[in-house]
């Protein structure tokens, strides 16, 4: 048949049905084999097996593990080091798949809502938990005979389980015992990173030093600006103000959910923030995200900066800093306490995880000292006691000690309620408008208070 | 053996079992349950989660419609549809204004107009992630190229994401960088197809630049305009990308459009049903917006 024949031919509705059937029929045929896995192909990028040492506490499972995280620099060494570690030891495939980071909330959230089984694992953020939680979408990991060792700092410790072990709990979970839903795995809390010659007799210890010696070292020309954070609404204002907030002896609410923030302590820290520290800090500062904010500190302009140590740990990177050398990590400055804002990584097993029995195997792999000390040594914070005092990870890495007395002087997590990402956006945009003005930082915390109570109200909590 | 089925056997088959009558709309089926799976649910779906009350993921309790209520008592709801309705007045009158003044001046071919023409569409063709990235990099006031320049002349550096209005304007210029060129391809296509008559005549009559365009031009050109503008406007009420880049919405409220303040109240605060009533006002909105304006082109057309 010639071209042109195929072209003039006219097709008939049997033509027409039965090409339908054909196209149908391989299309179902194609579904089938790839929901069976018989493609064999998968376009994400497995590790290979490395050539690791030992690894405590694994048996050779085989089969496969889809974990799931957001984006973050921090991962850096669980992905180069622990899990081709746990590929060595158990032969397990590990498939590895990273979003940025609000994408992935609401996909492993909706992946888990609808049983999708897309992932075993969901590495998350802490303040994640009460969401996740309270959607039943993850696996009680006490069923499985995991269990929560006296290794893991207190602070740590609390935020695997849900309800709550201690502090308020939100409506529908007031009564019932606290479960084991998630594991903290990789550590992450702010520090005080600041140059060794503007504050040379060490990190500053109250706020009120670190404002007098940060003007002081930018008038002798040794940097730009006092103290640089990030002031964009949301998240990362409430992040930078946390610690400020926190030490100055204030909380966010009560055992009752009774908004707290704009008691005297907490407006008295927000016109602090808004005020001497803004005055120290660059003029749009109102515009900061953690980006400009390290590049400050990196580049030499900033005295100090509060940072969570995914980020500290660029300081000693001659490819990133400017002033290798001249950067050293503290605890975080004080009024009442020094307390700063922990951000762990944690680990919990989707409800609806198709490799079930692997991911945890690896949740039981991951939670060794054994495990934590390789992980402390691969540059990431551990959340265990004894991998922070390793002597080769502390040699490697000095952020670790400091870490650990940040710790022990006062780390605290958000509060524990899923309507938290809400009442941070309300602080977040009032107190971003204080900060741009330079003054009212009480009447933001006014502000914010009313409009907090009134959705907590809406929400069912009084 | 059984006889070939022709074409006419077929047809008397089917009339015989009274099939005939249904073919059509078993051809029609997949279509009709394609449109119905893709498009209908989906909003009865919507409509549904509108009047529920959603707590950790799950609708608990049917609410009616105070959700619809909820939002016109929300004054952060109401003060992202102004903003929302000002930056898209201000983004698309601005964009047809360039986009037109350019159209006009590269409607002629010339030496090297063709190569303008591919130089104008660029911005389009940018991620509008990238966009914001850009953007945030000209106005930052540390290390932006603003910044530097003013640094050159000795000023202060502007502070233009740290201010409510400038980070506003700071959005438009931006918007406006991106899409005028948008504008200026429908016009020019626009332009390029009217009639060459009136313009004779209206030469021979002596008339000039200016009353040429006021007389001719632009009345000729208003139905393209219109389906410019509605198309433009419709995109602008939707912009999200380059505003979370740049500033989340900030300072304060100040850049909160509507697509910004529904996706936070739908994702990070999980607040399904009020999110969809939210976003059903708005469609609502949109499609009287859009039908007023195709009512006007066909006014116009008469």
């Amino acid at each position: 048949m010639s071209e042109d024949d195929v072209l003039s031919r006219h097709f008939t509705r049997r033509d027409v049905l039965r090409l339908g059937v054909a196209i149908g029929g391989v299309a179902a045929t194609s579904a089938v084999l790839a929901a069976c896995g018989a493609g064999g192909s998968s376009a994400v990028p497995t590790l290979g097996p490395t050539a690791a040492g030992a690894t405590p506490g694994a048996t050779k499972a085989g089969g496969k593990l889809v974990i799931g995280a957001f984006e973050d620099g921090a991962l850096a060494p669980f992905k180069s080091t622990i899990l081709p570690m746990f590929q060595d030891a158990t032969g397990t495939t590990v498939e590895f798949l990273t979003e940025p980071y609000d994408s992935f909330f609401a996909k492993a959230f909706q992946d888990g809502q609808s049983k999708a089984g897309q992932y075993d694992i969901y590495i998350m953020d802490d303040p994640w938990i009460p969401q996740y939680a309270a959607a039943g979408i993850l696996e009680d990991l006490g069923q499985h005979g995991i269990t929560m060792d006296a290794d893991y700092p207190g602070p740590f410790a609390d935020l695997g389980f849900w309800p709550p072990r201690q502090g308020p709990r939100v409506k529908g979970f007031e009564s019932g015992d606290p479960k084991l839903i998630a594991l903290p795995t990789i550590g992450d809390l702010q520090t005080l990173t600041y140059r060794n010659d503007v504050f040379t007799s060490g990190a500053p210890a109250t706020w009120d030093d670190l404002v007098s010696q940060g003007k002081a070292g930018v008038t002798a020309g040794k940097v730009k600006y006092g103290f640089v954070f990030r002031g964009v609404k949301g998240n990362p204002i409430v992040t930078s103000f946390y610690p400020v907030f926190r030490s100055f002896g204030a909380d966010f609410f009560d055992d009752q959910w009774n908004v707290t923030f704009n008691s005297d302590k907490g407006k008295a820290a927000a016109d602090f923030f808004v005020g001497p520290l803004k005055a120290i800090a660059p003029p749009g500062v109102a515009e900061f995200d953690s980006d400009q904010e390290g590049a400050a500190i990196l580049g030499g302009d900033a005295a100090a900066i509060i940072q969570y140590s995914g980020n500290a740990i660029k300081s000693d990177d001659p490819a990133q800093s400017k002033v290798i050398g001249k950067l050293d990590f503290g605890v975080v400055p004080k009024r009442e306490a020094a307390i700063a804002q922990i951000g762990i990584f944690i680990h919990g097993v989707s409800a609806s995880a198709p490799n079930k029995d692997n991911a945890i195997a690896f949740m039981n792999w991951f939670a060794t000292n054994e495990v934590q000390t390789a992980l402390a040594r691969a540059g990431d914070l551990p959340v265990k006691t004894p991998a922070f005092t390793d002597s080769q990870a502390v040699t490697d890495h000095r952020l670790l000690p400091v870490a650990l007395a940040q710790l022990n002087a006062g780390a605290q997590a958000r509060p524990r309620t899923p309507d938290w990402s809400k009442v941070e956006s309300i602080i977040g945009t009032e107190l971003n408008v204080a900060l741009a003005a330079g003054s009212g930082g009480a009447a933001a915390m006014d502000r914010a208070a009313t409009q907090v109570k009134d959705y907590l109200t809406q929400q069912g909590y009084f | 053996m059984a006889a070939a089925t022709t074409p006419g056997t077929l047809g008397r088959t089917l009339r015989g079992a009274g099939l005939d009558r249904v073919l059509p709309y078993l051809m029609l089926g997949p279509a009709i349950f394609l449109v119905l799976g893709v498009v209908v649910y989906p909003l009865i779906e919507g409509l549904r989660s509108s009047t529920g009350f959603f707590r950790f993921g799950r609708m608990v309790r049917s609410v009616g419609l105070d959700n619809y209520r909820q939002a016109f008592a929300d004054p952060a709801f109401g003060e992202a549809l102004l903003t929302t309705a000002r930056f898209v007045f201000l983004a698309v009158t601005i964009e047809t204004v360039l986009g037109l003044g350019l159209a006009l001046l590269l409607a002629r071919e010339g030496r090297f107009v063709r190569r303008i023409r591919a130089t104008l569409i660029l911005p389009m063709i940018v991620t509008p992630v990238v966009v914001g990235i850009v953007f945030r990099l000209i106005y930052a006031s540390d290390v932006g190229m603003l910044a530097s320049v003013a640094h050159l002349f000795g000023l202060n550096s502007p502070q233009i994401l740290s201010n409510g209005d400038s980070a506003f304007w700071g959005l438009v210029i931006l918007d406006v960088w991106e899409w005028t060129p948008l504008l200026f391809l429908i016009l020019l296509a626009g332009i390029q197809s009217l009639p060459v008559e009136p313009f004779e005549a209206a030469r021979v009559d002596g008339a000039g630049a200016w009353r040429t365009f006021v007389d001719h031009t632009l009345p000729l050109l208003r139905p393209t305009i219109l389906v410019a503008v509605t198309l433009r406007a419709i995109e602008a009420l939707t912009t999200f990308d380059q505003v979370y880049v740049l500033t989340r919405g900030g300072p304060g409220t100040s850049t909160q459009l509507i697509s910004i303040y529904g996706y936070q109240t739908f994702f990070q605060f999980q607040q399904v049903g009020y999110a969809a009533a939210m976003l059903f006002i708005v469609a609502l909105v949109v499609i009287l917006a859009s039908g007023f304006a195709v009512g006007l082109m066909r006014s116009r057309g008469r």
